[in-house]
């Protein structure tokens, strides 16, 4: 083997982009984390785990956690649930699965900000639509029958709907029982459509035999040949779509700036947009940064589980 | 165990026609290959049979029973799938288990974890599994149980597909072209050991399959489909020696048949290449029409001449393809645009060399006449009818 030194020039660029780009910010952000560094400061004084202390001591940031916990726990189940089913029910069509695909894939391509304005007109206690069509059921008595379990025998004004009709129907955005439901509702709406794409994609690679093979067995129902053949040759899409709607999921950020601002009284304060909140609007990127780190590594300890418990059982 | 009847099925795809009306009458017992070039509708012909798919028309007899609204698991048969079609993530026991869990526990037997709370499922299982370990044992996979088929070779692959497809002792196999993934030694191999299967098991067997030579070294009758249509039914004897259409006779036999042309005259006689055959044509039972005719000459019915005789071709040696036991010899002629091929011994090859002029003939009697239509000419119906001899 000659000394050349060719190689080096080969991997030099990309290492040294990948060094600056991308692991040089999270050291920089984990050095500033230890800080109390403000932009604009000439200097600035170490203060240790000191940031990290208040983050997990504070209310104000418990309930930044809890507030991110939940959306992720909401919006995950649902939107992969929806994804799952709405992909299984336009592959069985023989005609129109184009337009559903188009049409529950454009909250995907459509920018949240500019939909998240549309919903908050909706959701408007006073001119939105939202409210609107509830109110105008109350004085019909098919739908309040309906709603309000009048019907089944209870009394319509202990049932949400009822009670609701009487008072009045709830602030979705102002009100921090519905607060931060309303923005997983929106994050929802906006997401499951690429879930259902991937999931589209994985069942293309389920092969037909499998299912003739199912059916030849005696698999007759399709919750049977579901059960035998689809569930399990979709465990590497499902891996895939849980830890990316997770991620997903952790970022929230836009319909929170948007509509809510993290309010009413933090019930929406999801982590990244305590970390604008923080390292951009009040300069204080010491905690700011240290919000980072840690969002960082949960996503990083989800991410690692998926792939090390998950991913080892769905390939076969 | 049981006969299966096609009676006129068709098969549409919008405009497109894949199954022309098949007739088709498979005897209890035997081992019937459906054979033709990729898109025959061969698999469509066994997906129908199956239930996998629906006929545009027509009616589908298993047993003498109408099965053209049953469902595929209730038609009792059993399918082996080219790509095996195994089930990745169950292991192989699992996977043979499947078809008998599915016929034999009901609903709630086979729910996880609850299931084992419901009466009659130890018994049940006790017994699906004594019938897996009894096929298990029978194509030797015992030691495979415990694998998945990920971990196992195309060739255990494919007797663990056979044994699910045994379990449930069905009353027919249906076979798409099963050995297809499989390697040449390998496929040879499985072959003899399909045709013992099938006689210890005495079941029908419906095997798909593109590839004459396993046509014809295992099956009992052989049909020969080509454009949805079903151009011969017959033992391989029968389709090999008199193939009743000029696209059977290409297809049966490799290498395949050699298709010169010629004429015949007012007085019934055939001229082929300049040369006057003899008349002899065996099974001959009409004399053919004037008119253009084809001449089919297998291989193995042309012999070297060692000079220009009376009733003598000739043509130039192209290639010699050496097969060991035989070769084959192509032959360029003038006026043809195809080559002929002569099996010959290999001493025989040795006195010839590439390029050069050699004379050949055919064994008398043994040439086929196919009409202008494709069809045979001088076809009498004793072959036609596709019983066995």
């Amino acid at each position: 083997m000659s000394k050349s030194r060719a190689h080096y020039w080969f991997i030099g660029p990309a290492v040294a982009l990948m060094i600056l780009l991308l692991i040089m910010p999270i050291f920089v952000a984990a050095t500033l984390s230890m800080t109390d560094y403000s932009l604009g400061n000439s200097g600035f004084n170490w203060v240790g785990i000191e940031n990290y202390e208040k983050l997990f001591s504070r209310r104000s940031y418990q309930k930044m956690f809890s507030a991110s916990l939940t959306y992720v726990l909401l919006v995950v189940p649902i939107s992969v649930a929806l994804g799952l089913g709405s992909a299984l029910l336009i592959s069985s069509l023989r005609i129109g699965g184009e337009m559903y695909k188009a049409v529950f894939f454009l909250p995907v391509m459509a920018t949240l900000l500019a939909m998240a304005i549309v919903w908050e007109f909706a959701l408007n206690p006073i001119v939105g639509v939202v409210n609107d069509v509830l109110r105008s059921g109350c004085d019909k008595s098919l739908i309040y029958g309906l709603l309000s379990g009048s019907w089944l025998g209870y009394e319509p004004t202990t049932s949400w709907y009822g009670a609701a009709c009487i008072k009045k129907f709830p602030l979705w955005l102002g009100d921090k029982q519905y607060a931060l439901g309303t923005i997983a509702f929106i994050g929802i709406w906006q997401g499951f459509g690429f879930n259902m794409v991937l999931y589209l994609a994985g069942l293309t690679s389920v092969p037909r035999e499998l299912y003739h093979a199912a059916h030849m067995d005696g698999a007759d129902s399709a919750w049977e040949r579901f059960k035998l053949v689809t569930w399990p040759m979709l465990g590497p899409t499902n891996v895939f779509v849980i830890t990316i709607s997770s991620i997903r999921s952790f970022q929230v950020f836009d319909t929170v700036e948007a509509l809510t601002g993290g309010g009413p009284s933090k019930s929406t304060y999801v982590m990244v947009y305590a970390m604008f909140e923080k390292g951009v609007k009040q300069n204080l990127l010491g905690i700011g940064s240290a919000i980072t780190i840690v969002f960082l590594a949960f996503v990083l300890i989800l991410t690692l589980v998926q792939v090390y418990f998950v991913n080892r059982k769905v390939h076969y | 165990m049981a006969g299966i009847k096609l009676r006129q099925v068709t098969k549409e795809y919008g405009s497109l026609n894949v199954l022309n009306s098949i007739d088709l009458d498979v005897a209890d017992g035997e081992f019937l290959t459906l054979v033709g070039p990729s898109g025959c509708g061969k698999s469509t012909t066994l997906r129908i049979i199956a239930g996998l798919e629906t006929q545009s028309t027509g009616d589908v007899e298993i047993d003498g029973v109408l099965v053209n609204d049953v469902r595929p698991s209730l038609r009792d048969l059993a399918m082996v799938f080219q790509s095996y079609a195994l089930y990745p993530h169950l292991t192989v026991q699992q996977n043979l288990m499947t078809p008998l869990r599915l016929r034999d526990l009901d609903f709630w037997q086979r729910l996880p974890l609850l299931g084992y709370l419901v009466p009659g499922r130890r018994a049940k299982m006790a017994k699906i599994q004594e019938e897996v370990r009894n096929v298990a044992e029978v194509l030797k996979i015992v030691p495979l149980l415990n694998r998945k088929p990920g971990q196992l070779s195309g060739g255990q692959r494919q007797r663990v597909a056979l044994g699910r497809a045994m379990v449930r002792n069905p009353a027919a196999f249906l076979m798409d072209e099963p050995l297809s993934n499989l390697d040449a030694s390998l496929r040879v191999h499985m072959r003899a050991e399909l045709s013992e299967l099938h006689r210890e098991l005495q079941s029908t067997f419906i095997y798909v399959t593109h590839d004459q030579a396993e046509a014809l070294t295992m099956s009992d009758r052989i049909a020969v489909m080509m454009d949805g249509d079903l151009l011969q039914l017959g033992t391989p004897d029968e389709v090999y020696k008199y193939p009743n259409d000029i696209r059977v006779a290409e297809f049966i036999g490799s290498p395949k048949m050699n298709i010169l042309p010629g004429v015949v005259d007012p007085n019934g006689q055939v001229t082929c290449l300049g040369f006057v055959l003899d008349q002899s044509l065996e099974g001959t039972a009409q004399r053919p029409e004037q008119g253009p005719v084809s001449v089919g000459l297998r291989p193995e019915h042309l012999a070297l001449r060692p000079d220009d005789t009376e009733g003598c071709f000739a043509g130039k040696l192209t290639y010699k393809e050496n097969l060991g036991s035989d070769v084959f010899l192509h032959l360029e002629t003038e006026g043809l645009e195809q080559r002929v091929v002569l099996r010959v011994k290999p001493h025989e090859a040795n006195l010839v060399k590439l390029g050069q002029n050699i004379f050949y003939g055919a064994e008398p009697g043994k040439m086929i006449l196919f009409g202008a239509d494709g069809k045979r000419v001088g076809f009498s119906a004793q072959q036609s009818d596709g019983k066995p001899d």
